[in-house]
């Protein structure tokens, strides 16, 4: 087990104020022992001032017990922080990158420590899509199945109630309609519609095209509901957006042993975390050095909690296989990593005709495609009305989404050329990392 | 695309009222719409419409900024730069942005937005900013108008001072003045007349760096000025030309109202202000504390050249007036003139410094006196309040000496104020003072974050190496 980098230590603090607190924990006088094997490093870190400790007269403060599993990463500390790791961990990793911890056999806090961890992993776990009583899986799926199809049906009638009575006048009843629809939706287990539902809830009343604006959201529920109709008509691959779209969510475990696997060098294009009063959502979307295949990585935290870590920094390689969740358009997946991150020259890119073209072979897959990441190349920025553009070296123009701060792009280029990665949908681009020369810069 | 609209109105209206036309629509749409209806065609028409897409154009992309950016330093550099702008010992920013300028260092451009945000509302931070957009400057600064100060960049271009704008033209004129200051004050007689008066008031402060004899008469017609803060500056600026007709003045006046004679400075006090001295700038409205007639007479000595008096007289006895008078006025002089015997002289004699602090006095003198100055002078005045004045950051020897002393206090409440100003005053080579390797306990004392700040200051200068 050889010790990681310096980079790599700091990649795993929760905030930039426990990397700056770790390096000041990684002094050797800190710690007067320390060791590692190879399941571990371990120390005893001299924890609070000993100095005020004798003053209480107290003798002096009892060290803390510092443990790391680098394969996990896990951390064990006695420290009462709440930060994950914790300063004192960090601080041993950065001893232990800088070469300073020894070899050494495991003393028994850290031995038990460790065999508690291996016995859980060896713990013989359910086989993926095994299920603890089948019968009653299958009776649970298939009452939810006819919820779902009442549900669906009840949308259809109450579409065409509305098409053939009229969507003016709308902008009045929307909102209670739509909410009491939604929540109907969601009784009927169907999630994804009745987020849809909510969305065109959104669009009603705001600025002088929202009759067309309902009509395009209207419309592509419409699409789903008609699709679930017919559902054992379609592709399977098509069945299975379908489902997803209206809500099925397929388990992890399925995903990692059903799922069509990729392995690749993953470049992260970037990142966009978008905040919600009760759920933070956070895409992470990649692309194959050699495959060239894109892939998506969703993460969710409650309001509030931090997210993991991201395998990588947005410009870096990570190593690994993704499991695709099934679909027409398989983006969503699962990433199983197989080596540290690594830096990344800068990625080849698009120009905005060639970035469009790909976002219609998209929707082509999956009509209700909504984002579709994609680099830029050699993009400057152009005044677009009120807002902004990246324009190509042929003078085709793609906007940025309105209401984006673009300062930062903006300083990086300076009016030169840039490659941008960014995620593409009907209101704009959205900028998620750009390469300042050869360097990424998230933004 | 066509027949949307029509799709659009058939919704609103309903389907009962206004039936669809679907033959509107483009043939690729009808040919796969069949028997559906409205919501069918819908669907398809927005899928064709998101698909059609087609780019910009006859945009005009952004003119590029001209010239070179300076190389990066190591990224460790950049995250500490990072950290700071994200809040963490954001007070060392500056010290970070000096160090990587005069090292040649460049600063990565995408933290440009939030240094020009930080500098907005602190002066004292946008020569620095300035620096550190180097081309990026002016580029920036006509992206968001609140960062108008970044064009206070340097340029050598004539037409700012003819055409730029407020910044810009004093910018141009502080950069002229200190390279040919007659050169400067040529330009600025040509455009005087036609300035409005704060103008005006700006424009002559800048004067004061390359004062000299020249100035002399530009200044003389400015006592006239129909602003008063103009006659003011003026006023100001001239009590600082050696050998000028303003010294002479005031000399004359100094001997109307002091004699020295037998060991002692007799003082009496003017009765009025007259319409000359007036004009050379002595406020005739006393401020409180202080009698109107011993305020010309402070105004007068203040303003008197220092060589002709003598600095012996501060250690002499005083008549007709307060002492305190007298050493507030010779402080002034000795802060106008940069006496260096003169503010020795005052600091030895222990003399009042009227609204000055005696830091001020201290600063004049050779950094390598400070500490022996300190040394004496903590018995009367507070340490802090004295140091904390010094400019920063200190020369060496203080800087060891306030340490020392704060190495051997433990973690005593009362020293955490001067803690706390000494963390950012001391200079880059004293930052590896022992104290900064003893514990300091895991409790917030002030002795923890004076040797945080202290290593993250080392550290901060060890990666921009």
């Amino acid at each position: 087990m050889g010790p990681w980098d310096v980079d790599q230590v700091l990649g795993l603090a929760p905030d930039p104020a426990s990397a700056k607190a770790a390096q000041a924990q990684a002094r050797p006088a800190k710690w007067p022992e320390t060791g590692s094997s190879e399941r571990a490093v371990w120390g005893l870190c001299l924890g609070g001032g000993t100095t005020e400790a004798v003053g209480r007269g107290r003798g002096s403060a009892q060290p803390y017990r510092t443990a790391v599993d680098p394969s996990g990463p896990a951390y064990k500390c006695s420290c009462p922080s709440r930060k994950v790791p914790c300063k004192h961990a960090l601080g041993l990793m950065l001893l232990w990158a800088a070469g300073e911890v020894r070899s050494g056999d495991e003393p028994e806090w850290v031995k038990s420590w460790v065999d508690q961890r291996v016995a859980r992993a060896e713990r013989p776990e359910r086989k993926p899509g095994e299920v603890a009583d089948p019968l009653a899986a299958q009776q649970r799926a298939s009452r939810r199945a006819d919820r779902v199809s009442a549900g669906m049906a009840e949308l259809a009638s109450w579409l065409d109630d509305q098409v053939r009575q009229g969507l003016g006048g709308f902008d009045q009843r929307a909102y209670s309609e739509l909410s009491r629809l939604a929540a109907r939706m969601v009784d009927a287990q169907a999630p994804g519609v009745a987020g849809a539902v909510r969305r065109a809830a959104g669009v009603v009343g705001r600025g002088h095209g929202w009759p067309g604006e309902l009509l395009e959201e209207l419309s592509l529920i419409h699409l789903i509901v008609s699709a679930h109709a017919r559902l054992a008509d379609l592709p399977p691959s098509l069945a299975d957006t379908v489902q997803s779209r209206i809500g099925w969510t397929v388990e992890t475990a399925r995903v990692q042993a059903e799922g069509e696997k990729v392995a690749d060098d993953w470049l992260v294009l970037g990142r966009v975390i978008e905040p919600d009063d009760r759920l933070t959502v956070r895409r992470v979307w990649l692309r194959g050095a050699t495959t060239g295949r894109l892939g998506l990585i969703l993460n969710f935290a409650a309001a509030g909690r931090p997210l993991d870590p991201l395998p990588a920094r947005p410009g870096e390689y990570v190593p690994g296989a993704l499991s695709y969740y099934p679909g027409a358009l398989p983006m969503r997946a699962l990433l199983t990593q197989t080596a540290p991150r690594r830096p990344a020259p800068r990625p080849a890119g698009f120009t905005a005709r060639q970035a469009l073209a790909s976002y219609v072979e998209s929707v082509a897959a999956d009509p209700w495609n909504e984002r579709w990441p994609f680099v830029l190349q050699d993009v400057r920025p152009a005044r677009y009305g009120d807002g902004w553009a990246l324009v190509d070296e042929s003078g085709d123009g793609l906007e940025l989404l309105p209401g984006l701060d673009p300062l930062k792009l903006l300083a990086v280029s300076a009016g030169e050329p840039l490659t941008v990665a960014g995620e593409w949908n009907r209101a704009g681009f959205r900028p998620m990392t750009c390469w300042h020369v050869d360097r990424p810069v998230i933004l | 695309m066509k027949g949307w609209d029509g799709l659009v109105s058939s919704a609103l209206l309903g389907t009962d009222r206004r039936p669809v036309h679907f033959e509107e629509l483009p043939e690729h749409i009808q040919e796969r719409l069949g028997d559906g209806d409205l919501l069918d065609a819908a669907a398809l028409a927005t899928v064709y419409k998101r698909a059609g897409r087609t780019p910009l154009r006859d945009l005009e992309p952004m003119p590029a900024a001209a010239g070179e950016d300076r190389p990066l330093p190591r990224p460790v550099a950049i995250r500490r730069l990072a950290a700071m702008l994200g809040g963490f010992q954001t007070a060392a920013l500056g010290e970070w942005l000096r160090a990587a300028d005069e090292r040649g260092w460049g600063v990565p451009p995408e933290h440009l937005p939030a240094l020009a945000d930080h500098a907005r509302n602190r002066a004292e931070f946008r020569p620095l900013v300035i620096a550190a957009a180097g081309r990026r400057a002016t580029w920036l600064a006509d992206l968001n108008p609140e960062w108008k100060f970044l064009h206070a960049a340097e340029s050598d271009d004539p037409k700012l001072w003819s055409h730029g704008n407020a910044l810009q033209r004093r910018t141009w004129l502080r950069k002229t003045r200190a390279q040919d200051p007659a050169a400067a004050l040529e330009a600025l007689r040509e455009v005087w007349p036609t300035e409005s008066a704060a103008t005006r008031a700006e424009f002559l402060a800048l004067l004061a760096e390359g004062l000299s004899l020249t100035d002399e008469e530009f200044l003389e017609a400015a006592l006239d000025d129909r602003a008063k803060d103009v006659r003011r500056g003026a006023a100001r600026l001239l009590a600082r030309i050696p050998g000028s007709r303003y010294g002479d003045r005031m000399t004359g006046r100094l001997w109307s109202h002091l004699v020295v004679s037998q060991g002692v400075l007799a003082v009496d006090l003017p009765k009025r202000v007259s319409a000359s001295m007036e004009r050379d700038g002595i406020d005739s409205q006393n401020p409180e504390g202080i009698g109107k007639r011993a305020w010309w007479f402070l105004q007068i000595v203040a303003n008197t050249p220092l060589s002709v008096m003598d600095p012996a007289w501060p250690a002499m006895p005083v008549e007709g007036c307060a002492p305190e008078i007298l050493q507030a006025a010779w402080t002034e002089a000795a802060v106008r003139e940069r006496s260096r015997t003169w503010a020795r002289e005052l600091l030895t004699a222990n003399a009042s410094t009227g609204g000055r602090s005696a830091a001020e006095l201290l600063r004049i003198l050779p950094a390598d006196e400070w500490v022996r100055a300190v040394t004496a002078l903590k018995e009367t005045i507070d340490l802090t309040e004295l140091v904390g004045r010094l400019p920063v950051p200190w020369p060496a020897s203080l800087a060891s000496m306030i340490l020392d002393q704060l190495a051997a206090a433990g973690t005593a409440r009362g020293w955490a104020r001067l803690a706390s100003v000494a963390a950012r005053a001391v200079p880059a080579d004293v930052l590896d003072h022992p104290i900064t390797r003893e514990p300091t306990g895991e409790e917030d004392t002030w002795r923890r974050r004076l040797v945080e700040t202290l290593i993250f200051r080392r550290e901060l200068y060890e990666e921009l190496s």
